[in-house]
């Protein structure tokens, strides 16, 4: 046993001693600062990160996940102390906020807040604007592929009744499950942001019914989709409708075509929040305070396709920024809805009956 | 032993085999036929894609990190693996079949039989917990290359442990006469003597590093996307894109070099007569 | 090793000395990797086995107090009531893990055999050419399936025109393309084994088999066949085992729809987390590959094979 002891303090030893060799890490703390931004992938232009390391004399490194639970996992596996700014989902905020992996924001160091258009200040999900700042919003709707399936109803019935796509492949969102379990309530008539377990078991039934269907082919992302219904590998799916506005831009996929049910459907805000460790919080603030700069602000969101939460950038977005597809007109926005956030009981209700429906 | 087979039998052979190893490169080869699609709008010439992986910061930083990381982990694996196979050959103690003789086997086997995802996940949690405890081993690199040491290590010590029960063991007792203390005999004779083991250990620490994606993909942190982590969040999202086959087509190729280069190697090493004591 | 009792005292001591010192540079030598092992994998997994015997906190983390809940969740039970999805989960993954070394087997006899029957200086090449695609990374080798298999490509026309898929859908994803991916990714671990018996084949015992048996198929099975049992068993293990827990592939290759139990429990941690019920499946899959590991070494030991590389 003693060997044993002095065995493993010289792999301690060693171990420190390698790890000094091997680590390298933390990366570039060379000359300057560096901002660590953990953020979506392709969420934010080149050009506009250049320009960013030109005003801040820093360096940006970023790094992508790809669902806010593998967010929330990397921020409690260390992460809350090694980034500097995340991008969490509206949905998230209050999860993040409760278990205390980001920080209370400093408005006095992010100025460019005023820019922000009245609706997205203070939002429900994070009142008082105490944790967060809108990054980009965007609605959640469904692609379809118009060469196969056209003349759709604005309805989840394209997705759950079989009589309106009895042969083309389509698919249904993968991820936390929210906007699928959502879709079917709306469907039922419970609307998009039902509540209560016997609903959920009801729209789980449903979902699992449509599993069932031969033409389903799986759980996808909402990204992913766009570029499947392009390519015509699937005919339908949920997706957002940047994904669409960016190869309507690029003409990439005029055969695609995007709708929001009228049952009601997912808006949704993409926040910028700092980890309640974050190495460089004052980076951090300067960071989001560029984001919100009328001239950021726009070319982000003129890159992006996705709806701009700031006032000020709106003079100088560009057209494809104000077809409906990018921000719906006002009788659209009466049936968009924010996802409630879930918690506790609720959320492991949730949990295990997405869990159930995805193991059928 | 060729000629323990009927020529009939031997063609049926070559009939039956062909198509696996068609099998094993046809979709590989796709990927490289693919990455030679036109770009969009079919303007510039093909191998667009290439030039357009070398302007790509993200995809160089990418395949700088997944070399450094293949690089030092593969070093430490090499030598905490050299040790452990050399020390476990020459003095295992303990009676044959016990316990005290079979636990350091136990050890070594657990990182090679341990589903991936299992030690992923294991060392995700346990990361976290040391660096919430102590503030080090922040998600990283650094926990990345711990993490792959794990599971070379142990691949590096069959080898030369395989290595170690070919040879004579007089060898070893005649380098006593030889050095003075088993320091000197174990860098002037043992070393010399298992090289070739040590650079196929090396050699095979860098292909499972390389090979490795659940692992990494469970232990990395900010600024360590490696070159298998950025294909899949870019499969994940995109599917199949023709910047990523012109991506995996490198990668293939850089492997299928890297093994052809380690057989032409080893091959050189094996006709060197072995030593044996008493020659 | 003779026991100390048995011994004159001083031999005893000098053995005692001689094994002291033994003792000592097995640890210099072999210590830090081992100890290495053990604070870096054995002891993370021991934690994450224990998480598994935790209550879930609001938001899927463990909290106190211990409970075995998690472990009623893996048998069936949840907040909907007792359900088949979890057995079914698990049997389709060991059906798949199963069938994936059924293929591999099939596959890798003929090549093995192929090149054994060649001269001694071609087969590291013809050998080295089946193991070089799983040098590449497991996400590379994956996604190579997805263009061939993808609906739209020529595999998919030709299932949809004998009537294998309904038209306008591909292979992928689902079961069937799971399977070709487990069989792909783990055709090497297949062939280093078996080859490897193959080529200590003795082949007098052919030879003596030759003039009893009249046909080559019972040839084979009486002769050939025993004697790759040991390579076979290990090549089980290799594929079996890593297919049964695999990640990569269901993800991209089973389109999200029936999940296997990799992407179950990595779904516990990435997507609707719940890290007691997690670990619970974890300990779960690892009872079954230890399970398994155990079943193959008495066969193996039962049949009288080698142990090949064991240490």
């Amino acid at each position: 046993m003693k060997s044993l002891c002095s065995g493993l303090t010289r792999i301690a030893l060693t171990a420190a001693f390698l790890g000094g060799f091997l680590g390298l890490p933390p990366p570039a703390q060379a000359a300057g600062k560096t901002l660590y931004l953990f953020n979506w992938q392709d969420y934010i232009g080149k050009g506009l990160l250049k320009k960013y390391e030109a005003h801040c004399g820093c360096k940006v490194v970023q790094t992508y996940y790809d669902s806010n639970a593998a967010l929330a996992a990397k921020l409690k596996a260390g992460g809350d102390s090694q980034f500097d700014v995340v991008v969490p989902s509206s949905y998230y905020v209050p999860q993040l906020v409760h278990e205390g992996l980001i920080r209370k924001l400093d408005k006095k160091e992010i100025p460019n807040f005023r820019n922000l258009i009245a609706r997205f200040k203070d939002p429900t999900y994070d009142p008082h604007d105490a944790h967060s700042m809108p990054y980009q919003w965007g609605t959640t709707g469904i692609g379809y592929l118009k060469t196969k399936v056209s003349n759709l109803p604005e309805s989840w019935a394209v997705l759950f009744n079989p009589k309106l796509n009895p042969s083309y492949p389509f698919v249904l969102m993968a991820g936390s499950g929210r906007d699928t379990i959502g879709a079917a309530c709306a469907y039922l008539g419970y609307g998009f942001t039902c509540n209560k377990k016997s609903q959920w078991i009801k729209a789980a039934k449903l979902v699992e019914k449509t599993e069932k269907r031969k033409n389903f082919t799986g759980f996808v992302d909402g990204d992913p989709v766009t570029g499947e219904i392009k390519k015509g590998t699937i005919a339908i799916g949920m997706t957002f409708n940047g994904q669409v506005a960016e190869c309507y831009d690029d003409k990439s996929c005029l055969n695609t075509g995007y709708l929001l049910p009228k049952q009601g459907t997912e808006i949704w805000v993409d926040t910028m929040a700092v980890p309640t460790h974050a190495p460089d919080p004052k980076l951090a603030y300067d960071f989001i305070n560029f984001i919100l700069s009328a001239k950021a602000g726009a070319e982000l969101s003129n890159f992006n396709l996705y709806g701009s939460p700031n006032a000020a950038s709106e003079p100088m977005l560009v057209a494809a920024m104000k077809t409906p597809l990018v921000t719906p007109t006002s009788a659209q926005m009466k049936y968009l809805y924010f996802l409630p956030p879930l918690a506790g009981k609720k959320l492991q209700e949730f949990n295990a009956i997405w869990t159930a429906v995805r193991q059928h | 032993m060729s000629q323990h087979l009927a020529k009939p039998v031997r063609r049926a052979l070559f009939a039956a085999s062909m198509p696996v190893y068609l099998l094993l490169y046809a979709p590989l080869a796709l990927i490289a036929v693919f990455s030679f699609a036109p770009a969009p709008g079919g303007v510039a010439a093909s191998g667009f894609w290439y030039a357009e992986l070398l302007h790509s910061p993200g995809v160089l930083a990418a395949f700088r990190r997944s070399l450094t990381l293949a690089l030092g982990s593969s070093i430490l694996g090499t030598v905490l693996g050299t040790l452990m196979g050399f020390g476990l050959s020459r003095f295992r103690t303990g009676a044959k079949g016990g316990f005290a003789a079979a636990l350091p086997s136990l050890i070594i086997y657990t990182p090679i039989i341990m589903p991936s995802l299992v030690f992923g996940i294991s060392e995700l949690i346990f990361f976290n917990l040391v660096h919430r405890a102590t503030g080090f081993l922040a998600a990283g690199l650094l926990t990345m290359g711990i993490a792959h040491v794990t599971f070379q290590a142990p691949y590096v010590a069959l080898v030369v442990f395989a290595r170690m029960a070919g040879l004579d063991p007089n060898l070893f007792e005649a380098s006593h006469d030889l050095y003075a203390d088993a320091r000197q005999s174990f860098l002037h004779l043992t070393i010399p003597v298992i090289r070739p083991a040590i650079i196929g250990g090396f050699l095979l620490a860098f292909t499972l590093s390389i090979d490795d994606f659940t692992i990494s993909y469970f232990t990395a942190g900010p600024g360590s996307t490696t070159l298998p982590i950025y294909i899949y969040s870019a499969v994940a999202r995109k599917g199949i894109a023709p910047d990523i086959n012109a991506l995996a087509t490198l990668m293939i190729a850089t492997v299928i070099g890297i093994g052809l280069l380690q057989y032409v190697f080893t091959r050189h090493r094996e006709r060197r007569p072995m030593p044996r004591v008493g020659d | 090793m003779s026991t100390l009792t048995e011994v004159p005292i001083l031999r005893g001591t000098a053995e005692r000395a001689e094994r002291m010192a033994r003792a000592f540079r097995l640890w210099i030598t072999a210590g830090p990797g081992l100890g290495w092992i053990v604070v870096f994998l054995i002891l993370p997994s021991a934690i994450l086995l224990a998480i598994g015997f935790f209550s879930i906190g609001n938001y899927g983390n463990p909290r106190l107090p211990l409970t075995l809940e998690p472990f009623r969740e893996v048998a069936g039970y949840s907040i909907l009531g007792w359900s088949p999805a979890n057995i079914t989960t698990i049997l389709r993954s060991l059906v798949q893990a199963v069938s994936a070394a059924g293929l591999t087997i099939l596959l890798a006899y003929p090549v093995v055999f192929f090149i054994t029957a060649q001269p001694i200086a071609l087969r590291p090449l013809l050998l080295l050419f089946v193991v070089l695609p799983s040098w590449t990374n497991q996400v590379v080798r994956t996604y190579a399936w997805m263009e061939l298999l993808g609906p739209g490509s020529g595999l998919s026309h030709l299932a949809q025109t004998i009537g294998f898929i309904p038209h306008h859908l591909g292979l992928l994803p689902g079961i069937f393309a799971m399977q070709v991916g487990l069989t792909y990714n783990y055709l090497p671990y297949m062939v280093v084994p078996l080859y490897a018996a193959a080529e200590k084949l003795d082949w007098t015992l052919v030879e003596a088999g030759r003039d009893l048996y009249a046909s080559g198929t019972k040839l084979f099975w009486s002769a050939v066949f025993p004697q790759t049992i040991p390579g076979l068993l290990s090549g089980i293990i290799l594929v079996a085992i890593p297919a049964f827990g695999d990640y990569v592939v269901p993800m991209l290759l089973g389109g999200g729809k029936s999940m296997m139990i990799g992407s179950l429990i990595a779904a516990q941690f990435l997507n609707t987390p719940n890290w007691p019920y997690g670990a619970a499946l974890t300990i779960f899959m690892l009872i079954f590959t230890c399970g398994g590991l155990i079943v193959f070494r008495v066969m193996t030991k039962r049949l009288g094979g080698s142990e090949g590389t064991m240490m």
